[in-house]
């Protein structure tokens, strides 16, 4: 267990009627980078939301980190975790969203100190010194003092992911995070990815981008109709996919 | 198209700028009523020195010093109940749901004065109050002019603040939600770090309004015998039978109390626009 940082096995989620995902089994291993690719309403986003516990399971059974989400079992019984308890296993994850979410009343600096000071207790002083080489890792340290409203979609995306890295997460999750973007913008967020995956960062990357996770992607997954249709290294699925949806997505990519 | 032979630049050219009559007519009509206005109360039958005499007297001083605190005490009452019962109305919990809706239902259906007169005559209906076998007193010495006009007013304007303050939490995107809880924060922290502040935005300007009214409200508690201006001034003028003059006198500190106010707001709004306004871009 202690390898997979991330391990589904049948898992299943209903919103009311509807069956959002089906039978979803997957390991992912530490140091690993998933990209998951498929159209849209596939159950992509919510697998992730699923592993971040912004949406709860409804079938089979997700541990992330050696830990089971969302319960505690005792005996043959499960306990559903408190309010800390999830939040506390929420920060093994950093989350970075498609429309960024950054808090627009404070500036980037604050946006990236609030988790360090306000969740881990971190001493201001500090966490302010590595919010600083995280913006600048990202390219924004001359940024710090501005608000979300005064950067570009790139840059408040890049802000983002310096924000969920100031949280130290074993595992980071993007949303399709270059989906809102202006095409010239997209290129500096998959930079500071493609950075991070060199790292040695553990990713789980929902992603239209076909280009970066044939480059950048240990595996990829590809999903249509809430279901994992097929995985493998990205030069197969993405050259020689083996089921017939896979390579009809493909084609309306990138055409 | 037509050419008007000769031009070639009408910036060389004198311009005439259009006249707009009707504006200039109704401006001095208004004008000449406030002139007549101000006459009539000039030469009318108001003792103006009276209306500086009776402006600083330790009484009326007295009421203006009781008009405030009340104003202060009840409108954070009502935004204590409010900020609750907004957040009740939003739980997952169907008792508080209604609970909330009930609450909101009932004080904002009856008018204030009926609500001070309820609060004051509760005797009528609980002789005594207590905790049995700890404390009891008579509901007489406990419901006093102040306490029913805190009660009345504070409980009446929460139903009121809990409708702004939901408002307010629910112009929050839920991207907002979400993100608070990625970087691991508890509901209750998201709540006072991440959503309260940008709810402020939507809530202050509303909220401003209410205190204003507050104000003025509280002359309501005059009837049940609250020594707030009003109260006061009627006391004065019932002895000396100078109405018009002593009514001016509460007049003028209710405009310079809500004058002040209305400059507090702006200053508040200001402060919690953090972020906002410089649009830079998309959002």
């Amino acid at each position: 267990m202690s390898d997979a940082i991330v391990r589904a096995v049948a898992v299943a989620k209903h919103f009311g009627q509807f069956q959002a995902l089906h039978d979803i089994n997957l390991d992912v291993s530490r140091g690993e980078v998933l990209c998951i690719i498929g159209p849209s309403g596939s159950g992509k986003s919510t697998l992730l939301r699923c592993i971040n516990q912004l949406e709860k399971v409804t079938g089979g059974a997700l541990w992330v980190d050696g830990e089971l989400v969302g319960y505690r079992r005792e005996g043959d019984r499960l306990y559903e975790l408190t309010e800390s308890q999830i939040a506390r296993q929420r920060r093994t994850t950093g989350m970075v969203f498609q429309r960024f979410n950054l808090f627009p009343h404070m500036t980037a600096l604050e946006n990236v100190i609030e988790g360090p000071i306000q969740v881990l207790k971190r001493p201001k002083a500090e966490a302010i010194a590595e919010a600083k080489t995280l913006l600048a890792r990202v390219g924004l340290e001359h940024k710090s003092a501005a608000f979300p409203v005064e950067l570009s979609g790139g840059q408040q995306q890049r802000v983002a992911i310096a924000r969920a890295l100031a949280m130290c997460p074993k595992l980071m999750l993007f949303d399709e995070p270059t989906s809102a973007l202006d095409p010239e913008l997209v290129g500096e967020v998959l930079a500071v990815m493609r950075d991070l995956a060199r790292s040695g960062m553990t990713m789980i990357v929902v992603t239209h981008e076909l280009g970066f996770a044939r480059e950048v992607a240990s595996r990829v997954v590809f999903m249509d109709q809430g279901r994992i249709v097929e995985t493998g290294p990205p030069a197969e699925i993405l050259s020689r996919p083996g089921h017939p949806r896979t390579a009809e997505f493909i084609a309306a990519v990138l055409s | 198209m037509l050419n008007e032979p000769g031009i070639t630049d009408i910036a060389q050219l004198r311009h005439v700028p259009r006249r707009y009559w009707g504006r200039t007519v109704s401006a001095g009509l208004i004008l000449l009523f406030l002139a007549f206005l101000v006459d009539a109360f000039a030469h009318g039958q108001i003792e103006w020195r009276f209306v500086g005499r009776f402006l600083t007297v330790p009484s009326i001083l007295f009421g203006l010093g009781n008009t405030i605190v009340m104003s202060v005490l009840a409108m954070a009452l009502g935004i204590v109940l409010g900020v609750a019962i907004a957040i009740m109305r939003m739980s997952a919990n169907p008792v508080l749901r209604w609970v909330a809706l009930g609450y909101v239902w009932l004080f904002r259906g009856m008018p204030a004065i009926l609500q001070l007169l309820l609060w004051f005559n509760l005797a009528l209906v609980f002789p005594t109050i207590g905790i049995p076998g700890l404390w009891q007193a008579r509901m007489v010495d406990v419901m006093t002019p102040f306490v029913a006009a805190l009660l009345g007013l504070g409980i009446a304007q929460g139903a009121y603040t809990a409708e702004v303050v939901r408002a307010g939490l629910l112009s929050v995107d839920t991207g907002q939600y979400e993100a608070a809880k990625a970087i691991g924060m508890a509901r209750l922290k998201a709540l006072r770090r991440i959503i309260l502040p940008q709810a402020m935005q939507v809530i202050i300007p509303p909220i401003g309004n209410e205190f204003i009214s507050m104000v003025k409200l509280t002359s309501l508690a005059s009837v049940i015998q609250y020594s707030e201006i009003l109260h006061n001034a009627e006391n004065i003028y019932y002895a000396n039978a100078r109405v018009i003059e002593l009514l001016i006198v509460a007049a003028i500190w209710y405009l310079v109390v809500v004058t002040l106010l209305s400059l507090g707001q702006a200053q508040i709004e200001a402060r919690f626009a953090r972020g906002a306004g410089r649009r830079a871009g998309r959002s």
